[in-house]
């Protein structure tokens, strides 16, 4: 299902990231050059701001600076690490560990959690321009040491939780020092205040698909890696090595682990009922992603250079302004090729054409 | 007696399956399982699962025995106290079998 039209954005919209709009100051049309000078001087101009803040704050303490909050121009990063010891569900979040102005502790795993979130926070808001998860701020919260060898990681709805490991599934520890699968859990929180793509079949396939794009592009960007640089994989060394070497592999989706069933084309969709069985994993939502994750792997790397910036630019564009939450791939493939009409042009859109139909989804 | 626990879903989506059974235990420990399975209440009819929120892991609990099989199933968010102790028990055994659920 798709939304209404929206008002089509400016050539260089204001969500690109500052290095393709140099490369349309300096490269594009007359239009495209205006547009792009414009959108950077704003986000100069943001960065101007920030620092400003800053120094008022350092000069005249939290006080006053607070009182400039009103001027709302400095998204600033809040979380506070929280340690579950043990305890599950009638704990949560658990004893304060880690608060944002706090210096790392003796723990690794709080430290990997409060590492892997401040750079998904940064992620979003020097990538995108998007202010926490809710855009509006909303204060990150994790939970380490989550049950007895607890072999998950999950956004709960309010805030992250991460088990230690069993040593059978997951290596202990692992998954809170792991900083794509940080980014994959908390863009579930992205995309639950925007598209809101229901967890069930092809949407919430969907749904695992975007936290894999965007987990791994936090690890790419942490990393300062182009496309044909990154290695692709969700969760890389998080299993344990008799399983296999990562969850998922976006560039080749079924090659992870051993079992991994993802299938990189239409015509390997696993159809299985969304039934609460936990062999049928929602009606395939962590099987089938690989199918949109393939597309997403094939169009950052026909457009190359930094995913975020293009590929990833196209793919946040549609995930917080264009599906609705019982979107199919054919939605999402029709959006984005909207999308990279509107803000790269046509070979961009034809790039991602290319990707669905390699896919299969469209033909 | 024997106590299969299936969980998939999770991050990762791989599903396992955990078991354990009473002939396999000492004296002692049967007993505690026996406990154990009294009181996560398995054998009463379940309340209706919860929605699973994205990355939830799933839970299925078999109980199998002479009286027949009971099978009963749960997300995170749903997992009753008693259940989750029966789990984490089974978990904690050196005699249980861990695989692969494919």
């Amino acid at each position: 299902m798709i939304s209404a039209p929206r008002p089509t954005p400016h050539p260089a919209c204001s969500i690109a990231p500052p290095d393709l709009l140099s490369r349309l100051a300096s490269q594009g049309t007359a239009e495209q050059r205006d547009a792009a000078l414009s959108a950077l001087a704003a986000s100069a101009s943001m960065r101007t701001q920030r620092s400003m803040l800053s120094q008022v704050r350092r000069r005249l303490g939290n006080e006053v600076a607070n009182q400039l909050a009103g001027l709302d121009v400095t998204p600033e990063r809040r979380q506070t690490i929280y340690d579950n010891q043990r305890q599950g569900r009638s704990f949560l979040p658990g004893v304060r560990v880690r608060g944002e102005d706090d210096p790392p502790t003796a723990d690794a795993d709080v430290n990997g959690a409060y590492d892997g979130s401040a750079a998904t926070y940064d992620f979003y808001r020097d990538v995108f321009n998007r202010d926490s998860l809710d855009g509006q701020g909303m204060e990150l919260v994790s939970s380490v040491h989550y049950g007895v060898d607890f072999d998950n990681a999950f956004w709960n709805g309010a805030q992250m939780v991460y088990g230690d490991g069993s040593g059978r599934v997951f290596v202990k520890g692992a998954l809170a020092q792991s900083i794509d699968v940080v980014g994959h859990e908390l863009t579930h929180g992205v995309t639950s205040f925007t598209a809101n793509l229901a967890y069930s079949k092809q949407s919430g396939a969907l749904n695992e698909s975007f936290s894999d794009v965007f987990g791994s592009l936090v690890k790419q960007r942490h990393l300062n890696q182009t496309a044909d640089q990154a290695d692709w994989l969700i969760g890389a060394g998080t299993l344990v090595p008799a399983l296999g070497k990562a969850l998922r592999s976006m560039s080749a989706p079924g090659t992870a682990y051993d079992g991994d069933r993802q299938p990189d084309h239409m015509d390997g969709y696993v159809d299985l009922p969304d039934d609460n069985d936990p062999r049928n994993d929602n009606g395939g939502v962590h099987i089938n992603s690989g199918i949109p994750n393939k597309a997403f792997y094939l169009v950052a790397s026909a457009l190359g250079g930094q995913a975020w910036g293009t590929a990833g630019a196209i793919w946040f564009h549609t995930l917080t302004e264009r599906l609705q939450s019982k979107a199919q791939f054919v939605d999402a493939a029709e959006q984005t090729m909207q999308v990279a009409k509107e803000m790269f042009g046509d070979t961009a859109q034809s790039s991602v054409a290319s990707a669905w139909q390699q896919v299969g989804v469209i033909s | 007696m024997k106590v299969s626990v299936v969980r998939g879903g999770g991050l990762a989506g791989i599903t396992t399956r955990t078991e354990v059974s009473r002939s396999a235990l000492p004296t002692a420990a049967a007993g505690i399982l026996d406990r154990l399975v009294e009181e996560a209440g398995v054998r009463e009819p379940p309340a209706p699962s919860s929605p699973s929120g994205p990355d939830q892991m799933l839970y299925e609990v078999e109980i199998s025995d002479d009286d027949g099989t009971v099978r009963v199933r749960f997300t995170d968010a749903d997992l009753p106290d008693g259940v989750r102790k029966l789990i984490e028990w089974v978990d904690s055994r050196a005699e249980k079998i861990h695989r692969l659920d494919v």
